[in-house]
């Protein structure tokens, strides 16, 4: 050893470090973009509605006012009154906790199945992932709401299959972009250099493929938030979701769309709702992918 | 006496190539028939032009690309015939240094989690990381404060530094270097050339040298072998194929190298052709159509690589 001791070290610069630097570059280049804060507040604040909902609501959601039916906003109701005499108000607010909750639920099916499909498919390769991606090409054949309602016909309309009905049908789509970030970095070095180190399949699928897939999972995540809210409300609209009395937008709106002429406050709210919901968790996902791939043009 | 720590035996690995349905396969000959041994403490280039095949022959002694035939000896045992597990062993024993340090290593670790990946996937106690760590990171002349550190804030040199201290943190007995300096500036070059070699004494390690650059070759090598299109033509003493090459490749590679005084006339072999595509090779020897003395023997029949005056050539005119 004596003879390498002689080398001076070559010493490395520590930066000093700033107190209230945000540690999370992402974070950070997050919060810049205007549009984003925008939507997280209002995502934030939507899902805090969610979560105090008996405080907020005026009402109870399915408490019915039989001397006010079909009213339109007043200031007793602030959004009027179904044709039972419920208040639209207390049932969007309560409408919130089940959207967000099933979404979410609907979005972590995809997400854990998508992933482990995606990833396994890219990783082992061959036979396994001709056979996975083929069957993935023929759900993919159909359009995901026509999927879901095989689905849901399969399973019986309620809650919970539309849940698992609206993820199961988005874990296609979902594996295949998963399948194509993993397989970019199956052929780099890094993980040649792992595997000639000797590292077990699962260490190089955790610390190798996972750290480096993040950013896509986090932004296209986020884009399935979208289309699961748009997806069970689709179902619930037609009757295969959530079933009345449930407080959900899309049976709102579909109790509401046989009043559109004479009480258009009914299915007016519950579409807003929906819109900007949907808007927002899109506008963010977008805004994510700007960060994690600046090459993209929007 | 020397002692044999790694012995390849006409190793080879043919790629299927695309082919159309119902077309018979077409096959690539990367590596055809490629035999030479590593003796203990050791370092031997392999040089040859892009797509002769080296960088495939070091990936077949890892397995890490599965050799179609042949056997690759170490410590007694045939490595074409271990188990996944089995291999995971030897890998412990024969580690890897890439070409370019920045595409090797993942970018969202930390040289610290970088460097600890042999030791968690060879089982070291994690009492024994921290003093492992910063041992080899002294080794290879940076110091600690680098553990902290991510890939993209270092320069060149110093992430091959690391790449060389995670091959050899777990103290292998080969280490397989597939062109460890091409991707670096030529003043670190020298640098990175004289850590392996120093490391080379104190921790004797065996070294399996890819290389394209001869003066790079030239400088580390004890012995040097020359691949031309999957094969190799001549292994030799590094003195003696630089001062007296036998085969007509070897002799138009270094009589390419630049010379450093200006006045000193040499005469140069410039080679014609391009080189030729590995999916439809020539007949007979492989060289012939770029070959200056070329015979129609050459055309016909392959030489057989054999010893000539105590190193190994395949051409018919030696």
């Amino acid at each position: 050893m004596a003879k390498l001791e002689t080398y001076k070290p070559i010493q490395a610069r520590v930066a000093p470090k700033d107190p209230i630097k945000i540690k999370s570059d992402t974070l950070r280049k997050l919060l810049k973009d205007k549009r984003a804060v925008v939507c997280i507040l209002f995502l934030v604040i939507v899902a805090l509605i969610g979560i105090l909902a008996p405080l907020l609501a005026p009402f109870d959601p399915e408490e019915q006012f039989y001397e006010s039916i079909l009213q339109g906003p007043s200031k007793e109701h602030l959004l009027g009154t179904d044709a039972i005499g419920r208040d639209v108000l207390s049932r969007l607010v309560y409408g919130v906790r089940v959207t967000l909750t099933v979404s979410m639920l609907a979005v972590a099916i995809t997400f854990f199945l998508g992933t482990f499909i995606g990833l396994l498919s890219a990783y082992v390769g061959g036979w396994l992932d001709n056979v996975l991606m083929r069957i993935m090409d023929i759900l993919l054949a159909l359009p995901s709401i026509i999927l879901a309602l095989a689905i849901v016909a399969i399973l019986g309309p309620s809650l919970t299959n539309a849940m698992i009905a609206v993820g199961v049908a988005s874990i296609p789509g979902f594996a295949r972009l998963i399948r194509g970030a993993a397989l970019s970095i199956k052929s780099s070095g890094f993980v040649e250099a792992s595997r000639s180190i000797g590292s077990s399949h699962s260490w190089i699928l955790r610390r190798q493929f996972l750290p480096n897939v993040a950013g896509v999972l986090l932004v296209y995540t986020t884009l399935f938030i979208g289309v699961a809210i748009l997806d069970t409300a689709a179902l619930s609209f037609i009757g295969l979701g959530a079933q009345p009395p449930t407080p959900e937008w899309g049976t709102m709106l579909s109790e509401g769309k046989n009043y559109m002429y004479d009480a258009w406050w009914l299915a007016t709210f519950p579409g807003i709702a929906i819109t900007i919901v949907v808007f927002s968790v899109n506008f963010l996902g977008d805004a994510l992918r700007d960060i994690f791939d600046p090459k993209s043009t929007r | 006496m020397t002692t044999t720590l790694l012995e390849l035996k006409s190793v080879e690995k043919k790629f299927a190539a695309k082919s159309a349905w119902f077309q018979s396969k077409q096959f690539v000959h990367a590596v055809n028939g490629v035999s030479f041994e590593l003796n203990e403490r050791e370092t031997i280039g392999i040089v040859g032009e892009s797509g002769c095949g080296k960088s495939t022959t070091g990936r077949c002694v890892l397995r890490l690309i599965e050799p179609t035939s042949g056997e690759v000896i170490f410590q007694g045992k045939d490595i074409t015939k271990l188990n996944k597990n089995e291999i995971n062993q030897i890998r412990k024993n024969i580690q890897m240094v890439f070409q370019d340090p920045m595409a090797s290593m993942n970018p969202k670790l930390t040289i610290r989690e970088i460097l600890s990946e042999p030791l968690i996937a060879h089982k070291i106690p994690r009492s024994e990381h921290e003093k492992l760590l910063s041992e080899t990171v002294k080794l290879v002349g940076l110091s600690e404060n680098y553990l902290a550190r991510f890939p993209h804030e270092m320069s060149g040199g110093q992430r091959q530094r690391i790449g060389i201290a995670r091959a050899i943190i777990l103290k292998p007995k080969i280490v397989i270097l597939d062109e460890p300096v091409s991707a670096l500036d030529v003043s670190v070059q020298s640098q990175i050339l004289n850590l392996l070699q120093d490391l080379q004494e104190e921790l004797g390690l065996s070294y399996l040298f890819i290389s394209h650059d001869l003066g790079v070759v030239e400088h580390v090598a004890h012995r040097v072998g020359v691949m031309y299109l999957g094969e190799m033509v001549e292994i030799a003493n590094k003195e003696e194929l630089f001062e007296n090459p036998l085969h007509p490749y070897t002799k138009a590679l270094i009589s390419a190298i630049p010379k450093t005084d200006p006045d000193e006339v040499k005469e140069r072999i410039t080679l014609k052709g391009e080189l030729p595509s590995p999916s439809n090779p020539p007949t007979g020897c492989k060289f012939h159509p770029r070959c200056i003395f070329a015979q129609d023997i050459c055309k016909t029949s392959k030489p057989e690589i054999r010893e000539v005056e105590g190193r190994k050539v395949a051409c018919h005119l030696v």
